[in-house]
């Protein structure tokens, strides 16, 4: 079963093209070549007046799977170097891990 | 057997009630993934720069494998401890215990209650017979040891599959794997003037065929769920 694992993270307004920056530039290369499948990056506006929330998707086709990227990850000096500099940007965050549902809830296609 | 020791250091600006979230979940692995045995958790009394240790084992390789690919330690466990989770609360650290551990033949480790030590030794060569043999010839001797095992360090590079070595050779080769009776008794050693406290706070001194480059010791009172 596909599995997702999601990041929501919440950085300063002031922090967040910095943050958005390691995403792109050195998350994604190294969470990709680790075997993670980069699925989103999205974030709440800068400019309301609080900490920012960016959520970033990863998916993987299974537990199997995510424990061999797992490994890949820890044992690449890029992956520590990318936690070293993304801990002082982060104001808090969670890190949650999502799986598909049956589709038992009507959504908007099934409403038309 | 499998025998594995997780050792960490903690972020003091950690919430203390995440903290005691991923204490509790070490305890509660047993539970959600029954291949884990013998969940213990201390925190560790030493100079040692570790604080909170997980010890438990494993049935066979195939236990562990499937300990590693199971939901709860990607979900419960890591993110606490992996290094890019945003709820992180161990720290890194250059000790080199972050995890080891060794095979066994059974649960030679077991140890209901007390007090845990693990003596981290760092040999010259691979041998470390001579060293067991020495510490078996006194062992028996020392009120309240009730578990004393010198081993290889195999976990320490076999983290995957719990076979294989996938890095070098670890920071501690060898471990010396205590149970006491009580934390009184194990003080009572370390102050005492037994020929096996003396032979350890000589370094081995005299051990024919063993260097020992250094060593370092964890203990704790011993927690269960």
């Amino acid at each position: 079963m596909t599995g997702y694992m999601v990041d929501t993270i919440q950085v300063r307004p002031s922090s967040l093209d910095t943050y958005l920056a390691l995403v792109r530039d050195v998350a994604v290369p190294v969470m990709t070549k680790a075997g993670a499948t980069f699925e989103s990056c999205r974030a709440t506006s800068p400019a309301l007046g609080e900490d920012v929330d960016v959520q970033v998707t990863w998916s993987f086709a299974d537990h199997v799977e995510w424990n061999e990227i797992r490994k890949n990850f820890v044992l690449d000096p890029a992956w520590h170097d990318l936690a070293r500099r993304a801990a002082p940007l982060r104001t808090g965050g969670t890190r949650r891990f999502y799986y598909p549902v049956p589709d038992t809830v009507s959504g908007p296609v099934s409403q038309r | 057997m499998l025998r594995r020791y997780e050792m960490y250091s903690l972020d003091p600006a950690a919430p203390p009630a995440a903290v005691r979230s991923l204490a509790d979940a070490f305890l509660a692995c047993g539970r959600f993934i029954p291949e884990v045995l013998d969940s213990a958790i201390g925190t560790n009394l030493t100079d040692t720069p570790v604080r909170l240790v997980w010890e438990h084992a494993y049935e066979s390789p195939e236990a562990y494998q499937r300990y590693m690919v199971h939901p709860f330690h990607a979900c419960i466990l890591d993110r606490a401890l992996l290094a890019d989770s945003p709820e992180r609360v161990v720290t890194s650290n250059d000790f080199g215990a972050g995890l080891v551990g060794y095979a066994c033949d059974g649960p030679v480790y077991r140890l209901p209650k007390g007090a845990r030590r693990l003596v981290l030794l760092d040999l010259a060569g691979d041998d470390v017979g001579p060293l067991a043999a020495r510490i078996a010839a006194h062992a028996a001797d020392v009120d309240g040891l009730a578990v004393s095992i010198v081993t290889a360090n195999t976990m320490g590079s076999a983290w995957m599959d719990g076979v294989t070595p996938i890095t070098g050779r670890p920071p501690w080769s060898h471990l010396w794997e205590q149970g006491w009776e009580s934390l009184d008794a194990l003080e009572a050693y370390r102050d005492g003037d037994s020929p096996l406290a003396v032979a350890e706070r000589s370094g081995w001194d005299g051990t024919p065929g063993v260097t020992v480059r250094r060593s370092a010791s964890v203990h704790y009172k011993l927690k269960t769920g």
